[in-house]
């Protein structure tokens, strides 16, 4: 279900990845102004949280009244991946 | 050559990766696996629906044999994709829901790594990749 109408648009002030991880533990985010350091690795100075959610795609919907403003939004869990990866054939 | 980091501590290689929208305007910076086991690199439909793209756009119907049964997915022509730092325009992803509980958007397979040499340092956290496809 579609739940955009139930989220306020917010933004969160600029913030370390420990400090997303802290306040919206095991939770996907959607974060911009991602002052990444290199392209290739995910280390960054800080970014803005507009999104939270223990769905993937909760963060997104709330996301949804910042596209116009971000072309970039970054899509990231902040607990522990634990993943068993089945095995694809086509 | 480039270098990629990864937290050697964790139970997979996890990456950042970058999927463009259909207009080239939009992008995710996304969590993804690296699988040398999976023959397509698949992104989560949650992703692709969020940057425009739909099932219209698709190219072919899939199925995964997985071991609760068959599954359906489809493969998408993205306008652009980069992992490693290197770029791939109109590269192909297999879309395809992963648990959300997984934590990560999608798995990196051999489609993307077969245009590559890389080098896998597990103890070190690091992979070292050099571009071979033109």
């Amino acid at each position: 279900m579609d739940t955009a109408l139930n989220y306020e648009p917010f933004i969160s002030e600029p913030l370390t990845w420990a400090e997303i991880c802290q306040r919206y533990p095991d939770q996907w985010v959607c974060l911009v102004e991602i002052d990444i350091i290199e392209e290739q690795n995910f280390e960054f100075h800080s970014a803005r949280v507009i999104g939270h959610g223990k769905t993937r795609r909760e963060p997104f919907v709330q996301a949804r009244p910042w596209r116009d403003k971000y072309d970039t939004i970054g899509h990231f869990y902040t607990g522990k991946i634990v993943a068993p990866v089945p095995r694809y054939f086509l | 050559m480039k270098v990629t980091r990864f937290d050697p501590t964790g139970d997979l290689i996890i990456v950042i990766g970058y999927l463009w929208g259909p207009g080239g305007r939009e992008k995710r910076p996304l969590s993804l696996a690296i699988d040398t086991g999976s023959a397509e690199t698949v992104i989560t439909p949650d992703v692709v629906d969020e940057l425009g793209y739909s099932p219209r756009d698709g190219e072919a119907i899939t199925t995964v044999r997985a071991a609760i049964g068959k599954e359906h997915g489809y493969t998408l022509r993205a306008a652009r994709f980069v992992a490693f730092g290197f770029a791939v325009p109109d590269f192909r992803v297999h879309v395809f829901d992963l648990a959300s509980g997984w934590g990560i958007d999608g798995l990196i397979g051999l489609s993307y790594l077969r245009q590559f040499n890389y080098e896998i340092r597990s103890e070190e956290g690091r992979i070292l990749v050099q571009r071979t496809a033109p």
